[in-house]
């Protein structure tokens, strides 16, 4: 009690001058309407400020099981899309109601990719699922932007993907203006662009015009995006157009991709090897 | 001392009425609001103690409120000019300077007022436009508005000085 006694007594000075300034403040906010109103606006900003910061902060924590959540979504609705199923239909009329016709053909399976590269001759694209999520041989692989290569080889819980930008891939590709079709490959140059062959001579391609994937290939559904146009070339001693097309997928940063699964595999190839049989 | 208060009751008197009825009533611009009235606690004897000039900066501070309709605002800035002073003087006023027994322009110099009226406005106009505005929304013009305020108070602060100050009456404390 001395202690404190002493303590205000020394430092008297402070304490008086604390003292007024409370009491000055209190005359200000007891008769100033404007400055009790601004300073609440004021603290009132400063603490959203404080929690927006907190949010802003907290949800980084989140963002993972946030985007893992949004990429399933994404899987399940491209399911639904009506390319992915295979009409069950039997007349030769298309009804407008087409409820109970259609039956899945395809089927979607998130991935992460683990190793990428763009920059080799053959590149290789790895992913984080394997044999044991399902994931076979010759399977597609796509992500939100465009077509990305084909399953190459799988172990229990690793696949490596044949890369677009790969010597040996080969996609089938057309236009989807106008049904044209050819073949995609990679011309081993430049990480952006691929060349298209076996369009002919009359097809009407313009700069700019979109390829989408063919759907002839067990590996995509139709209608998957390639790319646009970049450049067309007439050559007089050559039967095909040649096109150069600018990818849609940036394949310097995939990160999500979705496996396609095609559930008619098996019976298109024994169809396939019936008729060559003959 | 004691011939001390007459003099500064008569200052006292003069700023205020100078203060509420030119400076206050004025109206420069938005950006001007020159305070001349802080003079008062800044022209104080030397020795007036700490306690005191808080306590006449408070009470001198209210007086002008009272006029302008700003209860409490001058009063908290006066306040804090007088809490501040002693130091103040202390920190700009170089070793072993005899002392009269108040500031004045003749015995200090005009490059110690110029310090010592520019900082002390500095001060006040901060604290004040600031509890004025009760905000740091606009915080460029907040500051613009207290540089040329003060730069505005300490000329008419000066001429106040040569106005009114006695000349070379060298009385040493």
């Amino acid at each position: 009690m001395y202690n404190l006694f002493r303590f205000l007594v020394r430092y008297y000075l402070f304490f008086l001058f604390v003292l007024l300034e409370v009491f000055s403040f209190y005359l200000i906010f007891q008769n100033n309407k404007y400055q009790q109103v601004a300073y609440i606006n004021e603290a009132n900003r400063l603490s959203g400020r404080v929690y927006s910061t907190y949010t802003g902060i907290t949800d980084y924590f989140y963002l993972r099981s946030f985007s893992d959540s949004l990429v399933a979504e994404n899987a399940r609705l491209h399911a639904q899309l009506s390319d992915s199923k295979y009409y069950t239909g039997i007349d030769s009329i298309r009804k407008n109601d087409t409820i109970g016709k259609y039956i899945q053909s395809y089927e979607y399976l998130t991935a992460r990719v683990i190793r990428n590269s763009v920059n080799q001759a053959s590149n290789f694209i790895y992913l984080d699922k394997g044999k044991l999520q399902g994931i076979h041989k010759y399977m597609g692989v796509i992500n939100s932007n465009g077509i990305v290569g084909q399953v190459a080889n799988v172990t229990d819980h690793y696949c490596a993907v044949r890369s677009v930008l790969n010597k040996d891939s080969r996609v089938s590709a057309r236009f989807i203006k106008n049904q044209f079709s050819g073949d995609l490959h990679w011309d081993g140059i430049n990480s952006t662009t691929a060349s298209m062959d076996n369009v002919p001579k009359h097809a009407p391609v313009k700069i700019g015009d979109t390829v989408v994937t063919s759907g002839f290939s067990e590996l995509f559904p139709r209608n998957i995006m390639v790319g646009t146009v970049k450049k067309v070339k007439m050559e007089p001693d050559k039967d095909f157009l040649d096109i150069t097309v600018s990818l849609a997928t940036n394949f310097s940063s995939l990160d999500y991709v979705y496996v396609i699964n095609n559930i008619h595999r098996n019976e298109t190839q024994l169809l396939d090897s019936l008729t060559k049989e003959k | 001392m004691i011939n001390q208060i007459p003099v500064n009751l008569f200052r006292f008197l003069l700023l205020l009425l100078a203060q509420i009825l030119v400076f206050s009533n004025a109206n420069f611009t938005s950006f001007v609001n020159p305070y001349v009235f802080p003079l008062f606690i800044l022209l104080l004897p030397f020795e007036t103690p700490r306690w005191l000039l808080m306590i006449i900066g408070f009470l001198s501070g209210l007086a002008l409120d009272v006029f302008l309709g700003s209860t409490g605002m001058h009063a908290a800035a006066c306040l804090l000019l007088g809490y501040l002073r002693p130091t103040l003087i202390n920190v700009i006023t170089p070793k072993g300077t005899e002392f009269e027994i108040s500031p004045n322009v003749y015995g200090q110099g005009i490059g110690w007022f110029l310090v010592y009226l520019g900082i002390s406005m500095l001060i006040y106009l901060s604290f004040y436009f600031v509890v004025e505005a009760a905000t740091f929304l606009n915080f460029f013009l907040l500051f613009l508005k207290i540089i040329l305020s003060a730069a505005v108070s300490v000329s008419f602060m000066l001429i106040f000085l040569y106005l009114f100050s006695a000349k070379k009456k060298r009385r040493y404390a």
